[in-house]
């Protein structure tokens, strides 16, 4: 389904480049669940901004299906975030300006979701989260935690066929970090595929493959 | 400034019968000479009859006749009440004896070569010799006199036996040093009463003189303004109201900027103030950032002004005068005003610098919230005005269309006007037949006037059939005026050439025959079958029989109502020759007309005009008035358009990182688009409330000066709203396309 061919990124100074990711083979298929797992700076964050279309600059092939990423136009890029695509960002990144619903809802907005079905998947994730009480509270409210899963559910709320995850549980403690991991694999079992990138062992265990990236290059790659 | 202006009037007079009253700027040739000799208040007093009034005149300095307008008569006192300067010549009796002139100094130019060799010159002018005795300077752009020829009164016949009628002359006193006006007032209606009154009694009028300060004729009452036309009071106010208002919309740009940008510079107060800056330290230094940028701008737009002053004296028909602004009293106020703009502008930024607590500020940490509510505001008022100003552009323009496109009741098109002189009134048929010979021409008619600018006024007197009494204008025509212009004749006939001239009835009980227009009849209280053959009293003429009713046409400028008319059969008191052309190319028939005319009085000038560019500019001022004001309602909308994208610039800045996680989520372009103006669009609605009430008010005050106006259409209204909204979603669109296009990974930075 997607496929990395020579990827390349690097910031150009004075006489020399430094990559943040060389040379980067990757094939992605449906339904795998996929961690990534390195030391700071290995270049996880990087390559998955560059998966979920957050980062155009970069040199080498990113192919979705049949498709080249670079050939397409901006609104069928658009039209990607919408239908595949959930991205779950390490530093949260809430509309302050937007209560927790609002925040939950804005993607079912943007993918015009009619307005029962909206309340009903809102009203779920909120329930399974044990958030229903914090609905109208604004994300400067809440603690890093809470605020965490409110982006998780953000994320999860548009059904994408790939969810992207960034540190997912880094500010949850472990009971919450299992539930979190417990919902991810229930999606695996539904059809998402899942790429998450961590630091935590315990969170690769979920998955079906094992990323090891080191200095902006893959180590190693095996199933599990 | 004249010496003396402040003692100068200029005595206008006032008529009364049968409650009709009548204010005209002309009074009687007595009336200098009772002034000089009976009122120890006055000084001098001086005459001056402005031959235009009545039609031009033939000047030959020795190349041949030349039609000249700006010539008047002038008595010998004229220098001593008004301190122009004479290049050539002494003042002390100059122009007291007969067939003396005065040129002005680019007349001298014009006709000599120079001033030096027009003195001593003579010259012919409708055939009467003049001497050249002196030359003046050029009648400075400041003053409401404007003559090429200034001539002897003592030559004119009327200077021999002043009278107290007709008031044909502009008269001018200068009075004492610390004269008591109302005193003068009071003697003037003594000086009435004494010599005019058993006429008033025996005629059954009233009449009164009233003296107008000079420096109030230019912005008075335009009917009384001599000469040239002075500038109604109105326009200058409302220049000045929306001049003012283009700064205040500036000056809020600067502000909400400001303010908006008050956030990224805390850091740098926070640490002034660690470093011991006080409150009013800061205040000062922000302010005087503000004064520095106001000093600046007047620079630059004082430069501007400069570069654009012709294309705008022709575009916007007003000269700029930059000899006052370059006075002393000029540049203070031009400083004054960068000062007081920069103050203005920078006062509310300032405080708001001032005040920031140093740690919040190094905290970095700041909301936007401090003065959001005042910018909201302040938008709202910049596109209210910008939109006010767009609706009162369009609806003056739609008015003004409107005259130009009104059925005035007659065809002006493809009609030339000649003007001739009294004395070649008799080759007039003779020009007449050979112009229709030629083919170039389908019907020429005499006329006192153009028929959009006819004026003299007569009074229809109870007597014969009709027992009104009223004001009536007369137009002095012959048989051809009807065709030539295509009247309307609703009932009875128009005057053929077997009806008697006016001037040639004498007797009182005449029965000459006239035409009267539909108001005048209706004045009279008849229908126009009704009126043919009643007899009626005009003017002087007892019994004179209604023969023809023609429709209304409108004689005077769409201001006024068409009122009562009556056209005389008196080709003899006509000046403009008016000449209806066979369709075809204007340019060969006007030729051919030449041709004709060159034939058969080559000594006499050919000026041809045509009728409707001389009607168009009966509406020059407004037409002024409407190009200026689309100016200024342009570069309103700009300045707000200016300020909103300078906004939008830092709400986009603010929110980008909103931005990028919307696109994250799958925003289009146009999500975001809408994400970010709907705030936006909220304000420009309130302001569109607001501009739409105003625009009421205004249409309303604005028809109300006309008595012929459009119907208040919803256009000016919808196009005016229409486009600022659409122009604001634009400057709101480019800038959200600019945020768009970031890479959310580089806006979206771990915190």
């Amino acid at each position: 389904m997607i496929q990395l061919k020579n990827l390349d990124k690097f910031i150009e100074s004075r006489f020399q480049r430094v990559f943040i990711l060389k040379g980067i083979n990757l094939t992605i298929n449906e339904g795998e669940f996929i961690t990534l797992m390195g030391p700071s700076g290995a270049g996880k964050s990087t390559l998955l901004n560059i998966l979920g279309l957050l980062d155009e600059d970069y040199e080498g092939d990113y192919s979705f299906g049949e498709r080249g990423i670079k050939t397409m136009k901006e609104r069928e890029r658009s039209a990607l975030y919408k239908s595949e695509f959930g991205y779950i960002f390490q530093a949260y990144h809430l509309i302050d300006e937007l209560t927790v619903y609002e925040n939950i809802e804005t993607p079912l907005l943007y993918r015009n979701v009619p307005s029962s079905e909206r309340k009903s998947i809102i009203a779920n994730l909120m329930d399974r989260f044990n958030m229903v009480a914090k609905k109208d509270l604004f994300p400067a409210q809440l603690s890093g935690g809470q605020q965490q899963l409110v982006g998780i559910a953000r994320a999860v709320a548009g059904r994408p066929r790939i969810l992207l995850a960034d540190e997912p549980t880094g500010n949850l403690h472990s009971g919450q970090a299992k539930e979190i991991m417990e919902i991810f694999q229930e999606l695996h079992r539904e059809g998402t595929t899942i790429i998450q990138a961590t630091h935590a062992r315990e969170n690769a265990d979920f998955g079906t493959r094992l990323i090891n990236m080191l200095d902006g290059k893959i180590e190693r790659d095996e199933a599990i | 400034m004249m010496t003396d202006a402040d003692r100068i009037y200029k005595i206008n007079q006032e008529f009364v019968s049968n409650g009709e009253s009548e204010l005209v700027g002309l009074s009687p040739s007595l009336l200098p000479v009772t002034l000089r000799e009976e009122f120890t208040e006055v000084e001098q007093a001086t005459l001056i009859f402005d031959l235009s009034i009545f039609s031009s005149v033939m000047v030959d300095a020795g190349q041949g006749n030349q039609e000249e307008s700006k010539f008047a008569y002038v008595d010998e006192y004229f220098y001593d009440v008004f301190d122009f300067e004479l290049i050539v010549g002494q003042k002390k009796g100059i122009l007291s004896q007969p067939n003396q002139l005065v040129l002005t100094e680019s007349t001298a130019d014009r006709l000599f070569g120079s001033v030096s060799s027009a003195e001593g010159k003579s010259l012919k002018v409708d055939g009467k010799d003049y001497l050249v005795t002196g030359v003046m300077q050029d009648f400075p752009s400041t003053s409401h006199m404007e003559f090429d020829f200034l001539a002897s009164f003592k030559t004119h016949r009327g200077s021999r036996e002043p009278q107290w009628s007709p008031s044909n002359y502009y008269n001018y006193v200068k009075v004492k040093p610390g004269a008591d006006m109302a005193q003068f007032k009071s003697n003037l209606d003594q000086m009435v009463d004494k010599y005019l009154g058993s006429d008033m009694d025996e005629y059954g009028f009233q009449t009164a003189f009233f003296a107008q300060p000079l420096t109030s004729i230019h912005l008075g009452d335009p009917t009384l303004t001599p000469f040239k036309p002075g500038t109604e009071v109105k326009y200058l106010y409302i220049f000045g109201v929306v001049a003012i208002l283009l700064i205040t919309i500036g000056i809020i740009n600067y502000v909400n900027l400001a303010t908006a940008e008050a956030t990224e510079r805390n850091k740098e107060v926070g640490l002034r103030k660690v470093m011991g800056a006080g409150r009013m330290q800061l205040f000062g230094q922000f302010v005087s950032e503000s004064i520095l940028l106001s000093c600046g701008a007047i620079l630059l737009s004082t430069f501007i002004l400069y570069l654009i002053a012709i294309p705008f004296e022709n575009f916007g028909g007003v000269p700029l005068n930059f000899e006052l602004l370059f006075s002393p009293v000029g540049m203070t106020g031009l400083l004054g005003l960068a000062l007081i703009v920069g103050l203005l502008a920078g006062f509310y930024p300032s405080m708001i610098l001032s005040q920031m607590q140093p740690l919040k500020a190094l905290g970095n940490k700041m909301k936007i919230g401090s003065g959001a509510w005042v910018r909201k505001s302040l938008v709202v008022f910049q596109f209210f005005v910008s939109m006010g100003l767009l609706i009162s552009t369009f609806v003056v323009k739609n008015q003004l269309n409107f005259m130009q496109e009104v059925n005035l009741g007659y065809d002006k098109e493809q009609v030339v006007v000649l003007n001739y002189h009294y004395n070649m009134r008799e080759a007039i048929p003779t020009l007449r037949d050979e112009m229709v010979r030629s083919g170039t021409a389908i019907s020429i008619s005499r006329a006192a006037a153009m028929p959009h600018d006819v004026k003299g006024t007569y009074k229809i007197f109870p007597g014969g059939d009709n027992d009104r009494e009223f004001f009536i204008t007369g137009y002095a025509a012959d048989p051809d005026l009807i065709r030539t212009i295509n009247l309307e004749l609703l009932e009875g006939q128009n005057y053929s050439e077997s009806d008697p001239l006016r001037s040639s009835l004498k007797d009182e009980n005449s029965r000459m025959p006239i035409l009267l227009n539909e108001s005048a009849i209706a004045e009279m209280g008849w229908t126009a079958k009704e009126a043919i053959g009643k007899r009626v009293n005009v003017g002087f003429t007892s019994n004179a029989l209604v023969k023809g009713v023609i429709k209304d046409f409108y004689f005077n400028s769409l201001h006024k109502k068409v009122g009562p008319m009556v056209i005389f059969n008196d080709p003899d008191e006509a000046n403009v020759l008016l000449i209806k052309l066979r369709a075809g190319n204007p340019t060969a028939n006007l030729a051919t007309i030449e041709t004709v005319w060159k034939k058969l009085v080559p000594d006499r000038p050919f000026n041809p005009k045509f009728l409707d560019q001389e009607y168009a500019s009966l509406y020059q001022s407004e037409q002024n008035v409407s190009l200026i004001f689309s100016l200024f309602a342009g570069i309103a909308v700009f300045i707000a358009l200016m300020g909103l994208f300078g906004l939008v610039s830092y709400v986009a800045l603010r929110r980008t990182r909103e931005i990028s996680i919307r696109k994250v989520l799958g925003a289009t372009q146009g999500d975001v688009l809408q994400v970010l103006s709907v705030d936006f669009l909220k304000l420009l609605a309130i302001s569109a409330l607001l501009a739409i009430g105003f625009g009421i008010w205004f249409s309303n005050s604005w028809l109300e000066a006309f008595a012929n106006r459009t119907v208040l259409s919803i256009w000016p209204f919808v196009i005016a709203i229409l486009s600022v909204m659409v122009l604001a979603v634009f400057t709101i669109g480019y800038r959200s396309w600019k945020v768009f296009r970031l890479n959310p990974a580089t806006t979206l930075k771990s915190e």
